[in-house]
């Protein structure tokens, strides 16, 4: 069959444990008498579609599992994630305090291009609070990663992070694609015209006299 | 409870929504409408499967209520699917749940095969 997409991303939560991860990606609410079936296993990832520019990209979002702390994690949980979300609690200034390890345990272990961004999660709770805003800008900054605050209860800024963190990666994506593949050469986009007829079969001799 | 009704509605109408075998319209979710699958994306076939159902009553602990469902629509590649949740594995099984507001299952996710399967009577077309 066609494929149905442009881009597919696999993207992470990472942080500590009572953080709100699995709040992020799960939203159930349930009434006294009833449990829903789906709560009680839980979700292992979601699969989402977004637009982009006009691209279809296909988001899958993994949550990771409750008891995992930064030392247990390891490379086979980074394979093939090319965005993570590092999700602290605004209201528990320890967890905050361990978004350093999990970005050295996340350089030790993932793809060294993996795209990141810093979640300062349950902001609805002012009163209880203990990381204050300018505090995960400055962290940010200090590593260059981008930086929310979000409440999974009120579904602030969850879908927003969401798609910057997805932006970033196709960005990050297409800017590869132009290094490796010259403008003249993109197929679709691009008809050529009279100098790109002629620059072209230089260029492959060119790659050619190097091998 | 209103699971155990209407749940046969698609046996008469089936030719309203099932073109060249495969699904006419779109499958959303009937609680919250969010977009599952495209039109012409799964393949419609009978096989009779339980179910666990949406809502599981608290006071049967330790018990779970499951339902005889016989009309799918076999999806090959998860990344078909536009929106949709699957669950941790339980016996060699995911199960598909609305990635909006979370209801399910709405089908499963076969480890084995790595195929889905949307029950017909669990979403909604549009
Ligand atoms: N007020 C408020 N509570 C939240 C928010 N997000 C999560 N919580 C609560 O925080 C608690 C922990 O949330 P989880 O989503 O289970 O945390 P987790 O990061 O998945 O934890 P582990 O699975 O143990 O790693 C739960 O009681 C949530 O209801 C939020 O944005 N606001
Ligand atoms: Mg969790
Ligand atoms: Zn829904």
């Amino acid at each position: 069959m066609a494929k149905t997409y442009d881009y597919l991303f696999k993207l992470l939560l990472i942080g500590d444990s009572g953080v709100g991860k699995t709040s992020i990606l799960f939203r159930f609410s349930e009434d006294a008498f009833n449990i829903s079936f789906i709560s009680t296993i839980g979700i292992d990832f979601k699969i989402r579609t977004i637009d982009l520019d006009g691209k279809k990209v296909k988001l899958q979002i993994w949550d990771t599992a409750g008891q995992e702390r930064f030392r247990t994690i390891t490379t086979a949980y980074y394979r093939g994630s090319m965005g993570i979300m590092l999700v602290y609690d605004v209201t528990n200034e320890k967890s905050f305090e361990n978004i350093k390890n999990w970005i050295r345990n996340i350089e030790e272990n993932a793809s060294a291009d993996v795209e990141k961004m810093i979640l300062g999660n349950k902001c609805d709770l002012d009163a209880k609070r203990q990381v204050s805003k300018e505090q995960g800008e400055k962290l940010a900054i200090e590593y260059q990663i981008k930086f929310v605050e979000t409440s999974a209860k009120d579904s602030l800024n969850v879908e927003y992070a969401f798609y910057t963190l997805a932006r970033d990666i196709k960005a990050k994506m297409e800017k590869k694609q132009e290094a490796s593949n010259p403008p003249g050469n993109r197929s679709g986009v691009h008809t050529l015209n009279d100098t790109d007829r002629k620059r072209q079969p230089t260029s492959w001799l060119a790659r050619c006299s190097v091998l | 409870m209103s699971e155990f009704e209407n749940t046969d509605k698609t046996g008469d109408s089936q030719s309203e929504l099932i073109e060249d075998g495969c699904n006419k319209l779109v499958v959303k979710c009937k609680y919250c409408g969010s977009k599952i699958l495209d039109k012409k994306l799964g393949k419609f076939i009978m096989q009779e499967k339980e179910l666990p159902l949406m809502q599981q009553d608290t006071r049967k602990e330790g018990e779970i209520q499951n339902e005889k469902v016989d009309q799918f629509y076999h999806v090959e590649n998860m990344f078909t699917f536009e929106n949709i949740g699957f669950t941790h594995t339980v016996d060699c099984y995911k199960y598909l749940s609305c990635a909006d507001c979370d209801a399910g299952p709405v089908g499963y996710y076969d480890m084995n095969t790595k195929h889905s399967y949307v029950a017909l009577s669990r979403i909604e077309h549009a």
